[in-house]
């Protein structure tokens, strides 16, 4: 069921992309999307089968790697900030981000040869960790860099489409081997190699190191000029409005388990909650991006926000069929769609060229300590008072957070920095 | 850049390709290894004791899951059939969770007293426990349950607990779905994970772990009322003696995936470590009231339940022991 419903998605957004032809987008874009998809493909793949493959292999419960892994993402946070910023001052976001995805493809080979020991493996997740906070940053400034200001949302919508075909090529991928090979987890990993070389091989062959908005001149930046964005005065205004958005916007890993707990379906259907929300966010990050580069950004990201009140409203109700929770995959997916490419093309747009990836990367950080303050408060007060309090209580956050980010981001939006 | 970049392209994808569709054809089409002279071979102490244990292969993995008997000291290939990730036997009905014949997905095979398979049921997840209650008339199956790792983290699981019908293979229902009361009062979260059921004399009744926010609480539970209380703290898969006096468990060691072996007192709910010093991550089985077998995922030990003496070598090349009660035999 879940092969058939994510190959059918995967067509979608391509022949659409065909069918327009007003879809223009920069080669380089085009090219590190090619790269995300790549990569995506990859580690998906050993997403897919590493719990199995620990259980199988090493009669190792998958518990193991929960600790490690909130471990490494509080040190990613941190990388994230390195990274873009060191990709500014040597102003070199291609090699900065090469090392990222070097690293990720050097921890597939590293599975292919040692991954027969606990140990082995939680090194080689955490190193792909690591890798994906180095290359965010620098990544998303090569985005921003090669594309037109008034055509960047439609670029970030692109690259986020082709990473999320990634993310569903990859476990399919995963299982066909599987079902050819019976339990070869070693081939799952060869092929999951090639697919990490291939996707770094994109980067460092058809990927402009400096493309045409690349500062080519001036004094490299310092880091007190980056730390500067904190207090800039149209860059401090999206920080806080991106933060107080992320804070009252429920993770979707808990609005998952929210529904599961409103409506009792059978658990086999769990995983179609992603794809459902997958599929969604494929199909709508280019119209979402486009619209933006056409109407503003700003009403885009609220709009996407607005949408999450659907959300909530189906998690209030005591009763919800199909249809109503198709409606509210459909809505999620919407959310993702019109706001973490747009907002990162709004600090595109509004940043400095010679401090693109240090903005990039403090807005990513500040978003995803906003996510994680945003599930700790959710978990807190649905313990305390029960889901739909809990509800109740962001959609009132939620409402406050868009009242008070609508003129931070006009703000934020009409002034320029010249930094 | 274009032509020498189109010719890296042509020869590097050629290559891959070449490499890649080779390592799996040749994956799919090399020989099934199936047969294996991997056996559980038997330690000091095993002749008074009758098992059934999961075999397996420490030069390849891909063989495990083999079920033998141990009968007088004795062992013997349960079923040529049969290879389970995990396996549990009592009162005539047994559970086999294993790979299923997709190759991507999980099932349990509720197999009677001559390892023939009687019902076939789906799993969500991967195998952790299996239980079934010393009448055979109840099983219990946890499952870790992984989200996809769409915008989640691929490392971030979940434990889900089925009870089922023996007999009919019908699932009654899910620990999830429960009513939980700690200190009398209803008590929810969103973090409740169940796993590790043990089943009393009285199979309506059972024990169980639910952890949530970093604790692990022991919970009573009652399988026709659909309710479970919260006991005490710190016990993670417990396992109940024959007589039903004591309960036998993992006790964690600071924060980490590292445990002790202890025994607690039903009655009392008092604990004491038994002398097995390593981490073991199994849920333990009572050979006899006093005696209790466990795996290191290796190898069978056993160590005395009243914290003396010390653990011994029972199976080498073994897991999943289970204790074949005298009146279900044969």
């Amino acid at each position: 069921m879940y092969q058939v419903e994510a190959s059918k998605a995967l067509l979608k957004p391509r022949l659409w992309a065909r069918g327009s032809a007003r879809l223009r987008v920069p080669r380089n874009v085009v090219m590190l999307g090619m790269v995300s998809l790549l990569t995506d493909i990859s580690s998906e793949m050993v997403a897919t089968v590493l719990p199995m493959y620990l259980i199988f292999s090493l009669g190792a419960s998958p518990l193991v790697f929960g600790a490690i892994d909130g471990t490494y993402r509080g040190a990613a946070a941190v990388v994230q900030v390195l990274s873009g910023f060191s990709s500014d001052r040597w102003r070199r976001h291609k090699e900065v981000a090469g090392l990222g995805y070097g690293l990720s493809a050097i921890g597939k080979v590293a599975l292919v040869a040692a991954g027969n020991t606990i140990g082995g493996i939680g090194a080689i997740v955490a190193v792909d960790r690591i890798g994906k906070g180095i290359r965010t940053a620098p990544r998303d400034a090569l985005i921003s860099l090669s594309s037109a200001k008034d055509k960047l949302a439609t670029s970030f919508g692109v690259h986020r489409a082709m990473d999320s075909i990634g993310a569903m090529l990859g476990p399919l991928i995963a299982f066909a081997i599987l079902f050819l090979a019976p339990a070869r987890f070693d081939a799952v990993f060869v092929v999951s190699t090639i697919f990490a070389v291939l996707g770094l091989a994109v980067l460092i062959l058809n990927v402009e190191g400096k493309p045409r908005r690349a500062p080519r001149e001036g004094t490299p930046p310092r880091v007190r000029a980056a730390l500067g964005l904190l207090k800039d005065r149209s860059f401090a205004p999206l920080l806080a409005a991106a933060a107080g958005l992320s804070i009252a916007s429920v993770s979707d890993a808990l609005i998952y388990v929210g529904l599961q707990r409103t409506i009792d379906f059978e658990p086999a259907i769990f995983p179609l909650l992603y794809v459902m929300t997958a599929i969604s966010f494929m199909a709508l990050a280019i119209p979402a991006g486009q619209l933006a580069d056409r109407v503003g950004k700003v009403p885009v990201l609220l709009a996407g926000h607005a949408l999450l009140f659907i959300v909530y409203a189906v998690l209030l109700l005591t009763s919800v069929g199909y249809l109503l929770l198709i409606v509210c995959l459909l809505a999620l997916g919407g959310y993702f769609a019109a706001t973490e490419g747009v907002m990162t093309a709004l600090a595109g747009a509004i940043l400095p060229e010679k401090l693109q990836a240090s903005g990039i990367g403090i807005l990513i950080t500040v978003v995803s300590l906003g996510r994680l303050l945003s599930s700790v408060a959710f978990g807190g007060l649905w313990f305390a008072l029960g889901l739909q309090e809990a509800v109740l209580i962001f959609a009132g956050a939620l409402f406050v957070a868009m009242v008070v980010a609508t003129p931070l981001l006009l703000r934020a939006q009409r002034t320029p920095l010249h930094g | 850049m274009g032509s020498r970049n189109a010719k890296i392209w042509v020869g590097l994808v050629g290559a891959c390709i070449v490499f890649g569709v080779g390592y799996v054809a040749i994956a799919a089409l090399g020989p099934d290894e199936t047969t294996t002279d991997a056996r559980p071979r038997a330690g000091a102490v095993l002749a008074r004791t009758d098992l059934m244990v999961r075999a397996v292969d420490p030069k390849n993995p891909r063989l495990n899951g083999n079920v033998f008997v141990v009968d007088d000291g004795k062992v013997e290939r349960g079923s040529r059939d049969l290879a389970c990730e995990r396996v549990y036997y009592a009162g005539g009905e047994g559970i086999c969770m294993a790979l299923g014949s997709s190759g991507v997905d999980y099932s349990a095979t509720i197999f009677d007293s001559s390892f023939q398979a009687q019902h076939e049921i789906g799993l969500t997840g991967l195998p952790s426990r299996a239980r079934v209650s010393a009448d055979g008339r109840y099983g219990a199956m946890t499952v870790f349950v992984s989200g996809d790792s769409y915008q989640t983290s691929p490392t971030a699981f979940s434990t889900r607990t089925t009870i089922v019908e023996m007999k009919t293979g019908k699932q009654l229902g899910q620990l999830e779905q429960f009513g939980v009361t700690k200190d009398g009062k209803p008590f929810d979260a969103v973090d409740f994970n169940f796993w590790g059921v043990t089943f009393a004399k009285d199979p309506n009744r059972f024990y169980a772990t639910l952890g949530t926010g970093g604790d692990h609480y022991l919970v009573e539970g009652d399988v026709p009322a659909r309710s479970l209380r919260v006991l005490r703290d710190g016990v993670e898969c417990p396992s109940l003696s024959p007589d039903n006096t004591q309960i036998a468990y993992k006790s964690r060691l600071g924060d980490g995936e590292r445990w002790r072996l202890h025994v607690l007192d039903v009655a009392t709910l008092e604990d004491h470590p038994v002398a097995e010093s390593k981490s073991i991550d199994d849920q333990v089985e009572w050979l006899d009231d006093d005696t209790l077998a466990y795996s290191d995922e290796t190898n069978v030990y056993t160590v005395p339940a009243d914290g003396s003496g010390e653990a011994k070598l029972l199976l080498r090349d073994a897991t999943s022991p289970v204790r074949l009660q005298a009146p279900t035999r044969g």
